[in-house]
């Protein structure tokens, strides 16, 4: 099961580790008192790949450390930029109306020192392409995701490199907002385990109006059934109370019509 | 009279006065590059390597004016009658130095104005390169095959010049060329996946591809994909690459510059006919 892949592991000398998980595959061993890892994604690969031996295109990468061990913890982390998230039926939210959706979004895997936590290696699941959010003049790189804007998980397929985020949308405008596209930035999200799934703490938007930032507030409530003590990765960020952000407006003209 | 006695030559206070003055020199100046290094390092570090610069150019040069003057009084020379001279003096240098006290002007209305910054990817008239100072003279720049530039500050006032790297993101615009025969729908598809799998370009904004015209032997599209501006370059050296390797698959026709001869009826090509050789003809080659 994928699942395993989190927590300690203890790498035996010269013995070869991998792991897969979305379309990354992960090859870790400790030689001369060096952790060496390896991987590839699907695309890159003709053939799936042999759990004893990388293919031979692939290069390792090695890590020496003043308090070698060979001990690694395995993590999931969320991506290191926000994500841009394009739903892919648009969703109109009446004013003054609260819903909550589901947005499924793909992790990154974090590989470090167990007894330091020195990060040696952060590597995405799934390889994202980037968006560019905000203006010609200024705005932030950010990961391209798609989400159906689920109300409900429970009947969906169960995928161990995908973390289930709740977001509560709040229209306190007096205009009614078309959920299309939002940037949503996980930076100062936990991660939790629950049922070999990984879920994340709830984040609420509230709409103001297209001309007003929205405020992001990272409520830190836990969907049902799940407790603080299933906490598997802490944020990458200090968790602020909430922060006033572009969040669904993005001033893109057409280039076409600008540019002659 | 003592050959070897400096007092003989100077009076005690005079040595005082001339040893005050060389301590002052010699304790201000490291100390000044010491403050100069520090406040280069703060604000490049709080900042940008820019102002990092700014900051270090005055810190020195305000020391260096007030190192002046404290030496000035130690020797007893009154500002006043300097001041008051400077402005005779400053007419008779500025006819002499005309050149230089454009550039000092300029220079200054470049610090203001910030049209780049220490850093920053610049074209002037064709130079193309990184900044490395803006001094008072003249800018320093970096080329890309490693040569120094020094561009004076009035030219770069006077000229036309282009930031590269002024923007977050950059557009790269692919002239693509397909021949006729071809179906530009499945051109467009072919190179939409072609900008959505490479790992520079950005999902948005968007690609776009314009029909640009009917060519002398091609149609001719502008491809144009964007990328973060630090990565401009290698997306305009895989794009290329991806698109000809793209087209090779699909079997899409990239054409070469050439002439169809048509024999008065539109799309019908000029008959050629293979004649035999005759053996009349064999023997007149032979010969």
């Amino acid at each position: 099961m994928e699942h395993d892949i989190w927590g300690r592991r203890s790498l035996a000398e010269g013995q070869l580790e991998y792991m897969s998980i979305g379309d990354l595959h992960l090859w870790i061993k400790y030689r001369n008192e060096e952790v060496w890892i390896s991987h590839a994604y699907k695309d890159e690969l003709t053939r799936k790949p042999a759990s004893d031996e990388p293919p031979k295109q692939v290069e390792w990468a090695r890590w020496a450390h003043k308090n070698s061990s060979a001990e690694v913890t395995v993590s999931p982390v969320y991506p290191d930029k926000p994500l841009v998230v394009h739903s892919e039926f648009n969703l109109k939210v009446s004013p003054e109306t609260r819903i909550q959706i589901f947005t499924r979004i793909p992790i990154w895997i974090r590989i470090s020192l167990a007894n330091n936590n020195y990060q040696l290696i952060e590597l995405p699941a799934v390889k994202l392409s980037r968006t560019w959010f905000g203006t010609f003049t200024e705005g932030e790189l950010c990961y391209h995701a798609s989400t159906k804007a689920r109300r409900d998980l429970s009947h969906v397929d169960k995928k161990s490199y995908l973390v289930s985020c709740p977001i509560r949308i709040v229209n306190k405008s007096e205009e009614e907002l078309t959920f299309s596209n939002f940037c949503f930035r996980v930076e100062r999200l936990s991660m939790y385990l629950h049922d070999n799934e990984l879920w994340a703490d709830e984040t609420e938007i509230i709409y103001q109006g297209e001309d007003l930032h929205s405020e992001v507030i990272m409520t830190g409530k836990l969907p049902d059934g799940i407790t603080k003590k299933q906490l598997l990765t802490k944020p990458r960020k200090k968790v602020h109370k909430s922060l006033a952000t572009r969040t669904f407006k993005r001033f893109f003209k057409d280039t076409v019509l600008v540019d002659r | 009279m003592d050959l070897f006695n400096i007092y003989s030559y100077l009076s005690e206070e005079t040595v005082r006065q001339i040893i005050r003055v060389l301590l002052i020199i010699v304790i201000s100046i490291p100390v000044l590059l010491l403050l100069r290094g520090w406040a280069r390092r703060f604000f490049t570090k709080k900042y940008a390597s820019h102002y990092g610069m700014l900051a270090g150019k005055v810190v020195f040069y305000t020391g260096i004016i007030l190192m002046i003057i404290t030496v000035m009084g130690q020797l007893g020379i009154s500002l006043a009658p300097l001041l008051a001279g400077a402005g005779i003096v400053g007419v008779a240098l500025g006819f002499a130095s005309q050149t230089s006290v454009s550039n000092i002007i300029s220079g200054l209305f470049l610090i203001a104005e910030q049209p780049f910054k220490v850093d920053d990817i610049i074209n002037v008239s064709g130079t193309i390169g990184i900044v490395m100072s803006i001094d008072v003279l003249s800018v320093k720049l970096r080329t890309f095959d490693n040569m120094f530039v020094r561009i004076p500050n009035e030219t770069i006032i006077k000229t036309q010049v282009i930031n590269l790297t002024r923007f977050p993101i950059r557009r790269f615009n692919a002239k693509v060329s397909v021949a006729y025969k071809e179906d530009i729908e499945k051109v467009r598809e072919i190179l939409m996946e072609v900008a959505e799998k490479n790992q520079y370009s950005l999902s948005e904004p968007e690609p776009q591809i314009i029909f640009e015209a009917f060519g002398t032997s091609s149609i001719d599209l502008d491809f144009r994909i964007w990328a973060p501006v630090d990565e401009w370059i290698f997306l305009k050296n895989t794009i290329q690459e991806e698109i000809k390797k793209r087209f090779d698959e699909e079997g899409i026709e990239i054409p070469f510059p050439h002439v169809s001869f048509y024999t008065g009826e539109a799309s019908k090509p000029l008959p050629i006919e293979l004649i035999q050789k005759t053996e009349s003809t064999l023997s007149d080659n032979d010969q």
